[in-house]
């Protein structure tokens, strides 16, 4: 794969915002702007699916992590107070000879991995044709592509190999994956229950619940559900 | 001092025949498969930094998220390597990127039920803090 042009001019804007971003999220005070300074992080990397001939994958990226789980965090952050951290009151970082550790950690990690990337590439086979050929024979391989209802616009196979693909070779993990889905949901309702709606479901030991309830407000309020 | 030796290197990196100027310029200006590589690798490694060194779990949480994020480039990545090459079934990479996206959902799912609940007994979102089995 090499990408050549303007494809290359959006890479390297894409990748940068996406690692300035990232950086920028693990350093804001605010936990409102670390989860917007992480969209942007997702819709970068969402970009760079795009430029690697992966539409559907950032569709879905888009969908599911921006539309859902952002929205998700975004709720949680507002439930919970963390009016401490963003007054500055707070610490933001745990000690500074965990901070110390973590940056060594973190630079030894990336000289390694890009020394090992750079190491390893050279041992895949790529096509041995020049760049702009290659370049050219996708441009070609675009311009073959079927076109839109409005004509300005060419629809990839992308989603169309993807989908024969999954259910071809990965039937039995799309299965697996609607279970654990599934499981995620009883599971995350059964977590966020308050005790009075586990009273009200009926499924407490009695004798647990005269222990957990001290206050007489909490008390009266067990009552009003019982009954 | 650097500024007067700089246009010098310049020159005889230009001047080598196939020197190492041109094939940086053309590195940049053809990015291939080790340049998303290496960008998640870089996007891995402030997942791992912000797991380490946040306070708070949100934040904790989402730095996860990224770092999920992260491998997914690299699949994306090998796929469109496993296209460019024809291989059989080139659209691996992009199905088990598919099935990461599903799990990073149930996760975030879960580990948030898990946050409001903590938030609920312990009154706090601060890790240092919940040191209930520390002892």
């Amino acid at each position: 794969m090499v990408l050549s042009g303007w494809e290359a001019v959006f890479f390297w804007v894409f990748s940068i915002a996406a690692l300035f971003t990232g950086l920028l999220m693990i350093m804001a005070r605010n936990a409102v702007h670390s989860a917007l300074f992480l969209i942007s992080t997702l819709v970068s990397v969402a970009a760079l699916f795009v430029l690697a001939g992966a539409e559907f994958v950032a569709g879905a990226q888009v969908l599911v992590y921006i539309g859902g789980v952002m929205v998700l965090f975004l709720f949680v952050i507002m439930l919970v107070n963390v009016g401490a951290e963003e007054r500055g009151r707070g610490q933001l970082f745990n000690s500074s000879a965990q901070v110390t550790a973590t940056a060594l950690l973190g630079l030894l990690l990336a000289i390694g991995l890009v020394y090992a990337i750079n190491q390893g590439v050279k041992g895949l086979n790529e096509p041995n044709r020049r760049s702009d050929e290659m370049a050219g024979q996708r441009t070609a391989e675009q311009q073959a592509l079927p076109v839109s209802a409005t004509g300005d616009m060419k629809i990839t196979a992308d989603t169309q190999r993807l989908g024969s693909s999954l259910y071809r070779y990965a039937s039995l993990p799309f299965e697996i994956a609607s279970l654990l889905l599934l499981v995620a949901i009883v599971g995350s309702v059964m977590l966020a229950r308050t005790l009075k709606q586990e009273a009200a479901a009926d499924d407490v030991d009695p004798e647990v619940l005269k222990e957990v309830v001290t206050t007489p407000e909490e008390r009266a309020e067990l009552e009003s559900v019982s009954r | 001092m650097l500024n007067l030796f700089f246009p010098a290197l310049v020159f005889i990196w230009q001047q080598a025949p196939g020197g190492r100027m041109s094939d940086v310029s053309n590195s940049i200006t053809h990015p291939d498969i080790s340049k998303f590589l290496v960008i998640g690798a870089l996007l891995f490694i402030i997942g791992v930094a912000g797991v380490l060194t946040r306070r708070n779990i949100i934040v904790i949480f989402m730095s996860i998220e990224l770092i999920l994020n992260a491998a997914n480039i690299n699949f994306i990545a090998f796929s469109r390597y496993l296209q460019d090459t024809g291989n059989a079934n080139a659209v691996a990479g992009q199905v088990f990127t598919v099935f990461i996206i599903v799990v990073a959902a149930a996760e975030a799912a879960i580990g948030l039920g898990i946050v409001i609940a903590l938030y609920r007994n312990k009154e706090t979102i601060w890790v240092d803090e919940i040191d209930l089995l520390k002892w």
